[in-house]
């Protein structure tokens, strides 16, 4: 079987992980909390709205060519209309793009031009 | 604005390339104990291991900051997540474990390391494939 060293290994192993893994998990709910309100609409109201607003100018200028005006759909593009993804999701497409089907975003907006863009998904639920 | 995308584009190809080749380095080293280099190789694999745990950070870090903390999601995306996971949490772990155990090993823990390597090198091959995926299809959104 295994020896004493291996165990205290295993030991510290175990422990080095669980607590590495809580601290990420931790970190990152903390993180996708701050980035969900920022963009949620309804809290902390004329701040979400403001970006909404913001955020459909964008999506007039970016995304209505393709997804429609009404975000319900286009000849080549998706309805944009009651999305099951996350914020974060919707930020990560927009700035990655869909190769050979949607451009990359990530140059034409920065972080905060993104956030408005998924603000104003969001009130489209 | 930093270019996490592309952070994670790069610094996620570490641990990975990294891992495969301690793994590789391992199972050479145990099959042809006889040789001369044999000894070099578990050397070589122990050093491989603790960088691409090293780096295993850079590439979670990059990808926290990419997907805006969303741990999990759906589509490619949450396929990507669930495989990364454990195969950074069991990286970590090996990683541990081998620099405190270092070469005195038992035949017990030996073959359980061989197995738990095994078992991580599937895992963030996996993980590597969806996030390869996520790239193609642009966040896999289902």
């Amino acid at each position: 079987m295994m020896s004493t060293l291996e165990i205290k290994g295993a030991t510290a192993a175990v422990i080095t992980s669980v607590v590495i893994l809580a601290a990420t998990f931790t970190a990152g709910g903390i993180y996708r909390n701050r980035y969900e309100t920022e963009t949620q609409p309804g809290t902390k109201a004329l701040a979400a709205e403001n970006l909404a607003v913001k955020g459909r100018g964008f999506f007039f200028q970016s995304c209505a060519h393709c997804h429609g005006r009404d975000a319900d759909g286009g000849e080549d593009a998706p309805s944009l209309l009651k999305l099951q993804i996350s914020g974060a999701h919707m930020a990560l497409v927009i700035q990655s793009g869909i190769k050979g089907e949607m451009p990359s975003f990530a140059k034409k907006y920065n972080e905060q031009d993104v956030a408005a863009i998924v603000a104003y998904l969001k009130t489209l639920h | 604005m930093i270019p996490w995308d592309k952070l994670h584009g790069a610094m996620t190809h570490f641990p990975i390339a990294l891992l495969l080749f301690s793994t590789a380095c391992d199972f050479v080293s145990v099959m042809l104990k006889k040789l001369p280099f044999a000894r070099e190789l578990r050397s070589v694999s122990l050093y491989a291991l603790a960088v691409a745990a090293l780096a295993s950070f850079g590439a979670v870090i990059s990808g926290i900051a990419l997907s805006k903390g969303d741990l999990w999601g759906r589509g490619d995306f949450g396929w990507h997540h669930r495989f990364v996971w454990p195969a950074f949490g069991l990286l970590v772990a090996l990683a541990v474990w081998r620099l405190v155990v270092r070469d005195a090993m038992s035949r017990f823990g030996l073959c359980l390391y061989l197995i738990l390597m095994l078992l991580a090198s599937g895992l963030v091959a996996a993980a590597g494939y969806f996030g390869g995926e996520l790239l193609l299809s642009g966040g896999g959104v289902p």
